[in-house]
């Protein structure tokens, strides 16, 4: 264990000395603190603006959903997740369509129509889902005992 | 300072967050990475290869499957890389934040790692929609990130072994009659080495009054999920993100999944002659100079030049070809190529067929006006030089009056325009 994590240390190292090399012999040295800010501005992003809405959207549904079986909360969960996640890829695309490509068969797809398709397919999707765990969990619920849940 | 580092840590405790999950979804993102990382690696010593490198021209879609398998890892780091990041969050509130020199460097390593493998994967797609509003270049940026990031990646693999290896295989899972049905039960298996260091949510510490207390006490009052619901939503949420992003836009370069390319820079069949475009004859500025009256392609293979005319190339015998143009983007498209074989066009010309070539587009400007062909290339049967695409006379846009089409290569390699060919002196 201990040579494999000296190993790995060490190839890492040298990995990063490579990378900073690279980095230095191609790029114009102007541009390297344009990307030192988009490196911390990635990190700040996720760190103090995803997160914190990663969290407060956990906090909210729990609550909203105080009432409903935990599956179920997870289910709509799972659908804001997949459609912010596919929103973040997307939206790009959108914004740089809107800018104009440079030949007509770059972005050629109608990428917002797609997105609002895409939500609109979670939310039928989730409310299926949900229904159903519902249903289960009640037919569950109700087998053993009639005590409510 | 410690307690407000505390009481973030508790609100951020759930039942995702552990080393077990850590490794699960670290292994996928790790093996995510060394994909992109191999198959990136393979596209960029394609373009600018060592001089002693040759390549293997077979299967003739190879380089459709490298480079599409790139822009795919490359896309299902997104949900991986956030599913990480989500897992191992209240990391970033450790107290105290810096506990030695090793740890000091340690966690810089980790936010390097962080930021650079956002960076790289965010260019990455941006480059993909060829939009480039960063104040840096793209490819040798992409590049340099590369290494940082395996190398952060060996370092963080370095330091955390023995977590990794204690959290590799799932911890015994309780006994059936543990779980209830709908599970209620809030079934915590003890692996956490880290256990004695992460206060719970149940340690109820003394609330602070103004409006962090309220906050804080109105998170405190959110019912928490059961542990197991919890654990499997999160793994099925990463699996279906994966299985979205993935799924949406791989019909750009795998046929299978065009139908339900909804997300894809590009669609197979739109452009000229059904075929995507890149570059086009406007940007290279070859308008005039490919559609000349008295244009010629030139061969400076053996002791003489040669140079042939368009009806010259059309008279001699032709070969038809089925070959992908797959561009570094990670599309590619299927096409029917016709046009006269290098290898004869070399040998008419006096040429041998074991010289690399130099090939020269129209082009006036631009990194790949002047490539270089390697001579497993230059003698393989299915390289052409093409006249005709899918049955029409090849489209300016793809090249007219003659490009060239060989197996294995990106599109970029696959001059447009064609003007000149040389052999590269040994």
């Amino acid at each position: 264990m201990r040579a494999a994590r000296v190993l790995l240390i060490a190839v890492g190292v040298l990995g990063l000395a490579f990378g900073a090399y690279v980095l230095v012999d191609t790029v114009a040295l102007k541009r390297l603190p344009g990307l030192a800010l988009w490196i911390g501005g990635a990190i700040v992003l996720h760190d103090a603006v995803i997160s914190p809405l990663v969290f407060g959207l956990g906090v909210l549904t729990r609550r909203a959903g105080h009432r409903v079986a935990g599956s179920i909360i997870v289910t709509v969960q799972a659908a804001i997740v997949l459609g912010s996640l596919m929103t973040l890829i997307v939206l790009p695309a959108i914004v740089a369509q809107d800018l104009g490509p440079k030949n007509p068969s770059i972005l050629p797809l109608d990428y917002a129509l797609n997105l609002g398709l895409f939500w609109l397919a979670l939310a039928v999707a989730s409310v299926l889902v949900s229904l159903w765990f519902y249903v289960r969990t009640r037919r569950a619920n109700q087998r053993p005992s009639r005590i409510q849940s | 300072m410690r307690r407000l580092m505390y009481e973030a840590r508790a609100q951020l405790a759930s039942p995702v967050r552990n080393p077990r999950m850590a490794t699960v979804i670290g292994r996928l993102l790790g093996l995510a990475f060394l994909v992109c990382f191999g198959t990136g690696l393979y596209s960029h010593f394609l373009q600018q290869p060592l001089p002693w490198m040759t390549f293997p021209t077979r299967p003739a879609g190879l380089y459709q499957v490298t480079q599409g398998t790139h822009i795919v890892a490359g896309i299902a780091c997104f949900p991986l890389l956030l599913a990480k990041l989500y897992v191992v969050f209240p990391q970033l509130f450790q107290y105290p934040p810096v506990t030695s020199f090793a740890n000091f460097l340690e966690r810089a390593s980790i936010a390097l790692f962080v930021g650079a493998s956002l960076v790289e994967i965010t260019i990455g797609l941006l480059n993909t929609y060829q939009w480039y509003p960063f104040p840096f270049p793209f490819k040798q940026v992409h590049f340099a990130l590369a290494f940082v990031i395996i190398g952060s990646l060996a370092v963080h693999i370095g330091v955390k072994l023995p977590l990794i290896s204690a959290n590799w295989r799932a911890a015994p899972v309780p006994a059936p009659e543990e779980r209830h049905p709908v599970d209620t039960g809030n079934v915590e298996t003890p692996t956490d080495a880290h256990a004695e260091n992460e206060p719970s949510a149940a340690e109820g510490l003394p609330r602070t009054r103004g409006l962090t207390g309220r906050v804080l006490s109105y998170i405190d009052r959110t019912p928490e999920l059961p542990a197991r619901t919890s654990r499997r939503g999160f793994l099925t949420t990463v699996a279906l993100s994966v299985a979205a992003v993935v799924g949406l836009t791989a019909g750009q370069t795998f046929a299978p999944l065009d139908g339900v390319n909804l997300f894809g820079p590009r669609k197979k069949g739109v452009g000229q002659q059904g075929v995507p475009v890149n570059r086009t004859s406007a940007q290279a500025k070859v308008s005039t100079t490919a559609l000349a009256a008295d244009w010629v392609l030139t061969l400076a293979v053996g002791g003489t030049e040669r140079s042939f005319s368009r009806a010259e190339l059309v008279a001699l015998p032709q070969t038809d070809v089925e070959l992908p143009i797959a561009c570094v983007e990670g599309w590619s498209q299927m096409a029917s190529w016709r046009g006269v074989r290098l290898r004869d066009l070399v040998d008419l010309a006096g040429g041998s067929p074991d010289a690399d070539l130099r090939l020269i587009s129209l082009e006036q400007r631009g990194g790949f006006k002047q490539t270089e062909m390697g001579s497993e290339y230059v003698r393989d049967s299915l390289t052409l030089v093409a006249l005709e695409l899918n049955g029409e006379t090849l489209d300016l846009e793809h090249g007219y009056p003659a490009r060239m089409i060989a197996p294995g290569r990106p599109g970029v390699l696959q001059t447009k325009w064609l003007s000149r060919i040389e052999a590269i002196k040994a």
